[in-house]
């Protein structure tokens, strides 16, 4: 029985079937009463890997059940789940709130919230609206960098204009990017604008260095890929970012020095409680610090609205940031950039060039003349056929996983958490090489580009995520699961309450037989597309262990930790 | 089709570039060349180890004019970030400055002015250097009449320039790893890639055949549980069934090999540190002077790893000093400063001054105007190359006048170097071991410039 079991599995894994013609497979449930899907389980598996941090058993029933339309109408009616609430609600208890809470509440949320589309588009969001906690001037405020991310969480299907805006006047992309109390020009002092966050949210933020057609291809002229702006382009928004400052300051604008200079981040002296509010605030503008004087050359292309791209002389520090981050938002590169962007970080290293430009097209026009709607723009990603259908092992379409979202995976799948509920996973960076909001610079983690020596170069393929895949980060992070796997689980002896451990109890009763065990993980970890040769051999060494109480457990943990130290499963399609 | 000739084949067909073609074609000329008569063989240990200061360091607050016209023009551009002269650590060079002036360290460089003023000086200061297409002129640039690298003062464009053996390469490579394709047939041990990162990814280390192994500060991380220990036969037999299966996927292809090569070269380093006898240099227990202890202990146990070429790199970040730079740039120059200095005592400890030598780079240097507390992104900036075999205690290149909208000034303070990271570059390579005339196969741009040897290494 055993052997015909695991032939038919076998060739059914062989068979890759695009969504629409799905049968359902041995223990497919059978809900195939909707046309838009999931029509298998692995169809539903796959669209969960993309859209949360991890399908389960449960969430591949519930969306079998519910079908993706009525999935993303329930993702977009839940609540947010805020990221700065667990934090005050630590040090309400009186615990010191370190950006260690920070991390805690990133776990509790990405493996427990309910809003998953959401935490997920927020932290594809937070690698890219960078900011982090490596960077000295915020280091020390965690709970106003989880209320940055909670600007992303709610952002996460509203409009991009909007967020470029809510981020940019953010105090902590403020001191991160130091735009915070950056000042007109001073002949005397030989003072003049600070160019970071001009020239990052150009480069990193928007539109990029080198101009795009929609569908994300680099515009060429004279063989060379033409540049986006220059650094009188730079300049010209360094002037625009002038003159903000915390939220209501004393004496905004009195014209005093030591104001500006002095003006403190809340309304009580610290250590009362209060006296960081303002960084939970929008900077205020202060006209006196603003360089209104003077044109400032801004974005230049193709239908832009102000003539030559030349923002007039004058204007107050509002008007003139409004004005900006219209010419900013407006420039066609935005929609191929930010649409790559979201590709890359839920679905693929290598889109097509039509399937970027397909998502572009809705970032553009949301179908009813709304540009930059994100969760049109995210629908669009995750609903697109290049999205739903398998690609083929030989199109090298899929990416690398993260390596923060193998072990979120780990966790959802095996409902991984402490038993007093808190997620002390504090310095994950240590060993995978992430955490979130704590990349080494405004660059995230990797570049969007990256891509290493060898094949991959030759063939022209990106893998950003191998840019933190080395000999060392590799085996580190491959190590760091077998703890989560080996050494980690409920029930262990010594096991404390702290210990964020695994539930092994569901999988123990298919360890009797290894076949049922693999095709388990099949579904679970890799959404059917294991190889036979992979199937075989998973169950041939599960197999070398005795079918007792503690054997069971070890084909389990063996079994999981092969898995997920495999190419195979390392490479998600 | 060996893979070589693949990826050859492959690069011709997509990435279209005669210039990288013909690279890859005559560097495997040079290097039969080298191995084959043998020049390389014997005792003849090497090591260049970059040290990379990631953000943009700015030099012209490192090195700082302490009198006369210098330092008017330095005060008046740096107005509130200018250090004051009675800080500074007096240099007491052999020759005067092409300008004339006085210089010295910020205050918290003091070990390696020492090294600076000593005799039979380890340390000099390579002036102004950035990246070039052609050596040019205020008066070029402003009329765009000399091509330029594109996308200047761009952090990820600027520090990938500064690692490639040419300014318009399209293909990420650097001029590490181009060496190491050179030379690399040379090491006895030919599984180990003779370039080794303390410090992660970078584009310096990277060549055609040569792909940089990455270690940790302690050393290499350990697969224990699928090492070659007898009671794990059973596990790792199915580990590496699944990793070296043959993958339909290029990623997956990828993967497998970095872990394959993270497998089979941690075991040997840990195995050669495990043997390793201490050194008696102490390090600061800092992260740059972590990374330079494992440089050192790997340089230690060179021979029984059968290293007779290497090439390091490591990294500080923390240089983009947009805001508060008095306090940080502080802190960076004083990790810099005990780091360097340890390291150098070690390879004096070890024997192996003379065969290894120590770079800066980082990506440009900063405006010599302000922006309130802190620098913007500038361009030419200045360098330090440490080592038994360097002829220190002198400046090497132009000293540019600091004056905002001067002569030198590119706009808003960013310096025009005038000494191309070419030329810098070359001057390393050929004390490394490649021939006068190889370099021009490394280094495609080198005869554009007045000289490819700026003189601060002594004659081998």
């Amino acid at each position: 029985m055993k052997t015909v079991l695991r032939a038919a599995l076998v060739v059914a894994s062989l068979v890759s079937v695009p969504f629409a013609s799905a049968g359902d497979r041995v223990f497919d449930g059978g809900f195939d009463d909707r046309t838009e899907g999931p029509h298998s389980d692995a169809a539903a598996a796959r669209f969960l890997t993309q859209a949360t941090f991890g399908p389960s058993m449960a969430t591949i029933r519930a969306l079998r059940q519910t079908g993706y339309n009525a999935w993303f109408a329930s993702q977009a009616a839940v609540a947010p789940s805020r990221h700065r609430p667990y934090l005050e609600s630590q040090a309400a208890a009186g615990l010191d709130v370190y950006q260690n809470s920070r991390q805690e509440a990133w776990w509790l949320h990405s493996v427990r919230a309910p809003d998953q589309l959401r935490q997920r588009v927020a932290f594809a969001l937070s690698e890219l609206l960078v900011v982090s906690d490596q960077g000295g001037a915020i280091e020390g405020y965690p709970i106003a960098m989880a209320n940055y991310y909670d600007l992303l969480v709610d952002g996460a299907f509203g409009n991009y204009r909007e967020l470029l805006e809510k981020v940019t006047l953010s105090p902590v992309m403020g001191h991160y990017l130091s735009m915070f109390k950056n000042r007109k020009p001073d002949e005397a002092t030989g003072i003049r604008p600070d160019e970071n966050y001009a020239r990052e949210i150009m480069q990193l933020f928007s539109v990029g260095l080198v101009r795009l057609n929609m569908d994300g291809s680099v515009v060429m002229s004279g063989g060379q890929p033409v540049p986006t702006y220059d650094q009188d382009t730079i300049r010209g928004f360094a002037h625009v970012f002038t003159g903000w400052n915390w939220a209501n300051c004393p004496g905004t604008d009195s014209g005093q020095s030591w104001r500006w200079d002095w003006c403190p981040s809340g309304p009580v002296d610290w250590p009362n409680p209060g006296w960081d509010a303002y960084w939970m605030q929008p900077m205020a503008p202060w006209q006196t610090y603003h360089a209104s004087a003077g044109t400032k050359q801004l974005l230049v292309y193709p239908g832009v609205t102000l003539p030559g791209g030349v923002l007039p002389a004058g204007g107050t520090a509002q008007s003139n940031l409004q004005a900006a981050l219209d010419n900013l938002f407006n420039h066609p590169n935005v929609a191929p950039f930010i649409a790559k962007h979201l590709i890359r970080r839920l679905v693929s290293s290598n889109p097509s060039p039509a399937y970027v430009g397909r998502v572009a097209a809705v970032f553009a026009n949301n179908g009813t003349g709304v540009r930059g709607d994100l969760g049109a723009t995210v629908r669009a990603v995750l609903m697109d056929s290049e999205a739903r259908t398998l690609p083929s092992l030989a199109s090298n379409r899929g990416k690398l996983r993260e390596p923060l979202l193998r072990l979120s995976h780990l966790w959802r799948a095996l409902d991984g958490r402490a038993d007093d509920g808190r997620y002390r996973e504090w310095n994950p960076d240590y060993y995978l090489g992430q955490a979130a909001l704590r990349s080494p610079t405004v660059f995230n983690f990797f570049l969007p580009d990256y891509r290493p020596p060898g094949e991959l170069t030759a063939l022209g393929l990106d893998g950003p995520e191998f840019q933190i895949t080395t000999d060392t980060t590799i085996a580190s992070a491959t190590m760091g699961l077998a703890y989560k796997i080996f050494y980690a689980w409920r029930g262990m002896p010594d096991q404390s309450p702290d210990d964020i451990v695994v539930d092994l109890q569901p999988e123990l009763a298919f360890a009797s037989d290894p076949v049922r065990l693999v095709d388990r993980y099949d579904l679970l970890f890799m959404n059917r597309t294991m190889s036979p040769h992979m199937f075989t051999t998973l169950v041939n060494y599960a197999q070398t262990f005795e079918n007792t109480a503690n054997g069971r457990r070890q084909r389990v943990q063996e079994t999981l930790w092969l898995v997920m130290g495999s190419p195979e499963y390392a490479i998600e399609r | 089709m060996k893979r070589r000739d693949f990826l050859q084949r492959a690069l011709c067909a997509t990435a279209g570039s005669a210039l990288f073609t013909s690279f890859a074609g005559k560097l495997s000329l040079a290097h039969a060349a080298t191995t084959a008569n043998g020049r390389l063989l014997g005792n003849d240990y090497r090591a260049l180890v970059c040290v990379y200061l990631y953000g943009g360091n700015d030099a012209f607050n490192m090195l700082v004019p302490r009198s006369g016209t210098p330092r008017t023009r330095y005060a008046a551009s740096r107005g509130a970030l200018a250090l004051p002269v009675d800080t500074l650590r007096a240099l007491n060079p052999l020759a005067a400055p092409v300008d004339g002036g006085t210089y010295g360290f910020a205050a918290d460089m003091p070990r390696l002015a020492t090294l600076f003023n000593q005799a039979n000086s380890p340390l000099a200061l390579v002036t102004n250097v950035g990246p070039l297409l052609y050596p040019i002129t205020k008066a070029q640039y402003t009329a765009g009449s000399v091509p330029v690298p594109t996308q200047l003062f761009s952090h990820s464009d600027q520090s990938v320039t500064w690692q490639q053996p040419a300014a318009d390469m399209i293909v990420r490579r650097g001029w590490g790893g181009r060496l190491a394709d050179m030379f690399h047939a040379t090491n006895p041990n030919p599984s180990l890639s003779m370039n080794i990162s303390v410090d992660g990814e970078n584009v310096f280390q990277a060549g055609d055949d040569v792909v940089p192994y990455f270690v940790g500060q302690n050393g290499a991380e350990s697969m224990w549980m699928v090492d070659d220990s007898p009671w794990n036969a059973d596990r790792r037999a199915a580990f590496v069934a699944l990793r070296d299966a043959s993958h339909g996927h290029a990623l997956q292809r990828q993967y497998a090999a970095v872990m394959r090569r993270s497998m089979a070269n941690g075991a040997d380093i840990n195995a050669a540190l495990e043997g390793e006898a201490a050194l008696a240099t102490a390090f600061p227990d800092t992260h740059l002077g972590r990374q330079l202890r494992m440089v050192a202990r790997l340089i230690h146990v060179r021979a029984t790893l059968q290293m007779e070429r290497q090439i390091f790199f490591v990294g500080l970040g923390g240089f983009d000093t947009h805001d508060n730079q008095l306090e940080d740039q502080a802190t960076q120059l004083g990790e810099l400063d005990g780091a360097l200095a340890s390291f150098h005592a070690a390879t004096v400890e070890m024997g192996l001054a003379n065969a290894v030598t120590t770079f800066t780079a980082s990506e440009f240097g900063r405006t010599t105007s302000i922006n309130g507390d802190g620098t913007d992104h500038g361009w030419g900036s200045h360098h330090l190359v440490l080592g038994g075999a360097v002829s220190g205690r002198r400046f090497y290149g132009g000293l540019p006048d600091l004056s905002i909208e001067g002569p030198d000034d590119a706009g808003w303070g960013q310096i025009i170097p005038t000494t191309s990271v070419d030329q810098y570059a070359a001057t390393l390579a050929r004390w490394y071991g490649v021939a006068q005339g190889d370099l021009s196969t490394v280094f495609p741009n080198i005869g554009r410039f007045a000289t490819s040897n700026l003189g601060f290494m002594a004659a081998t």
